[in-house]
């Protein structure tokens, strides 16, 4: 084998590697939901402790919530690394819109499984 | 929780909303009926101008004599007017709500403006029950009905801001805050409330008859 081919290969294979483990491992730090869409926050930060809620809440695709769609069709994959805004932020209404598909997705599971926080207090809780 | 909080904002929103519209179209609708009955002529000598004259001299603050008699009331009762109908419409959380349900939405409050108007309109229902307590004249008048009527007034926003700060027990006054907006939103056709969708036309009626009739100002 070429030498310097299989060395190409691996500056290629580590900073893979480095990412998916950064990834793997940032999801089980996320303790907040904080998007970089909102610029300014006008309620306090709303706890999600990303590992321990899925596994309570026994979810087991990733794409419940880092959905994909193509011609309006739910993908198989999931769009993990992409912040909900990537998406869902757009024209003057914008901000509103971020703010309606979050509650959206967070809230109308929770009242479909009578289960997990509804009232804005209860997630957008002030620290103590 | 989740049963009480799906109710209250799902179909109780609805009821409220249709009671609130419907009974305000109804009774709008029969007063126009018994105008024509009782005081046809109303019809004939009713003129936009002279309305609208009047109208405009009444949502002016002082701009009628009576207003400019009485200082104090004039001024908290603008003040209160103005907050209560502006902050639910224009409140952070209730076009959120909206947004969510409808999937429309306008402009909204900063949370700190809309913490002073709630306060202001509070302010304001203490006012109102300590005149009708302390002025004999008012207290006179008074029935009991007036006061429950303030307390249905007061409620949602008592509440309203009871929640949104968190102090303890918000949960439950999240609740109540909307059964109480409800309450509040069907009350309104059928109490002395209704004095705010009957303004423009009692004061249509007698700016018409004072310009039309009488030749005269009736502010
Ligand atoms: C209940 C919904 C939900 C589920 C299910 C879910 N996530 Fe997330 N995830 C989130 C939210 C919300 C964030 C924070 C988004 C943000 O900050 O933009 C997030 C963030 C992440 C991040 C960090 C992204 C970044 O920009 O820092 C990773 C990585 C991630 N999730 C991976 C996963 C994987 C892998 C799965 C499946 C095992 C999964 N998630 C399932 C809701 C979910
Ligand atoms: C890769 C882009 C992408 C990302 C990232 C993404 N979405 Fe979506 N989302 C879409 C598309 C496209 C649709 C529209 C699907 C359709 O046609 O109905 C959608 C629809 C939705 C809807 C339904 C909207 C409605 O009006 O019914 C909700 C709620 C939603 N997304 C929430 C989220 C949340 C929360 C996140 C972050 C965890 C997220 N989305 C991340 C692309 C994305
Ligand atoms: C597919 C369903 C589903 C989605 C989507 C979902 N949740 Fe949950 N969530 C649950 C369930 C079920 C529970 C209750 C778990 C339990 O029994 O502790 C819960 C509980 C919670 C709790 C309370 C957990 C605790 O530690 O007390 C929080 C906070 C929460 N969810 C936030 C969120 C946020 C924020 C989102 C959106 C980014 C979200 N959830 C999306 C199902 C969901
Ligand atoms: C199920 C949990 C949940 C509930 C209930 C909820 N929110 Fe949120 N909200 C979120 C999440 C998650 C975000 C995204 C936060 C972020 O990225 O910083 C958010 C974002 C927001 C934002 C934009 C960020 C900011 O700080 O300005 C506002 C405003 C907001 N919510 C208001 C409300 C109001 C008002 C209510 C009640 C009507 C409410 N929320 C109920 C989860 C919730
Ligand atoms: C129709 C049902 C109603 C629902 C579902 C509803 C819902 C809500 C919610 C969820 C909040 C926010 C709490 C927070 O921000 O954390 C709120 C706040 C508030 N609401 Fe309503 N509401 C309703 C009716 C009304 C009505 C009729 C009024 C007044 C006429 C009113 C006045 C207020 C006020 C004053 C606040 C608090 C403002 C502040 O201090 O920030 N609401 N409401």
């Amino acid at each position: 084998m070429n030498n310097s081919r299989a060395k190409n290969l691996w500056l290629l294979i580590i900073p893979a590697l480095l990412f998916l483990a950064a990834a793997v491992c940032a999801q089980g730090y996320i303790t907040k939901v904080e998007d970089s869409g909102f610029e300014k926050h006008t309620r306090p930060a709303v706890s999600f402790a990303h590992d321990a809620h899925n596994e309570a809440a026994g979810i087991e695709s990733c794409n419940t919530c880092h959905h994909m769609y193509e011609d309006g069709k739910l993908q198989d994959q999931a769009s993990i690394g992409m912040e909900c805004s990537s998406c869902h932020l757009d024209g003057y209404s914008g901000r509103l819109e971020l703010i309606r598909v979050y509650h959206l997705q967070c809230k109308s599971c929770h009242l479909d499984q009578k289960a997990g926080p509804v009232q804005c207090a209860q997630c957008h809780r002030k620290e103590e | 929780m989740h049963e009480i909080y799906q109710l209250a904002s799902g179909i109780l929103v609805w009821v409220a909303l249709i009671v609130f519209v419907g009974g305000t179209a109804g009774r709008l609708i029969r007063m126009a009926i018994t105008a024509r009955k009782k005081d046809a002529v109303i019809y004939q000598y009713f003129s936009f101008y002279y309305a609208l004259r009047s109208i405009l001299h009444w949502i002016i603050p002082f701009g009628s004599m009576s207003m400019r008699a009485r200082p104090a009331m004039t001024l908290v009762a603008f003040i209160f007017h103005i907050c209560l109908i502006i902050t639910p419409i224009f409140l952070a959380a209730h076009v959120i709500l909206i947004a969510e349900s409808w999937g429309i939405g306008w402009a909204y409050l900063p949370n700190a403006v809309a913490d002073i108007m709630t306060i202001l309109v509070i302010l304001g229902c203490l006012f109102f029950l300590l005149r009708r307590i302390v002025q004999r004249d008012v207290r006179y008048l008074s029935t009991p009905g007036d006061f429950v009527l303030l307390l249905v007034v007061a409620a949602p926003f008592v509440t309203g801001i009871w929640t949104y700060h968190q102090w303890s027990g918000f949960e439950i006054a999240g609740i109540v805050h909307m059964l109480s907006g409800e309450l509040m939103l069907i009350c309104l056709p059928f109490t002395r409330l209704f004095h705010m969708a009957l303004f423009p036309f009692t004061r249509g009626y007698a700016g018409s008859e004072a310009g039309g009739v009488r030749r005269a100002r009736d502010w």
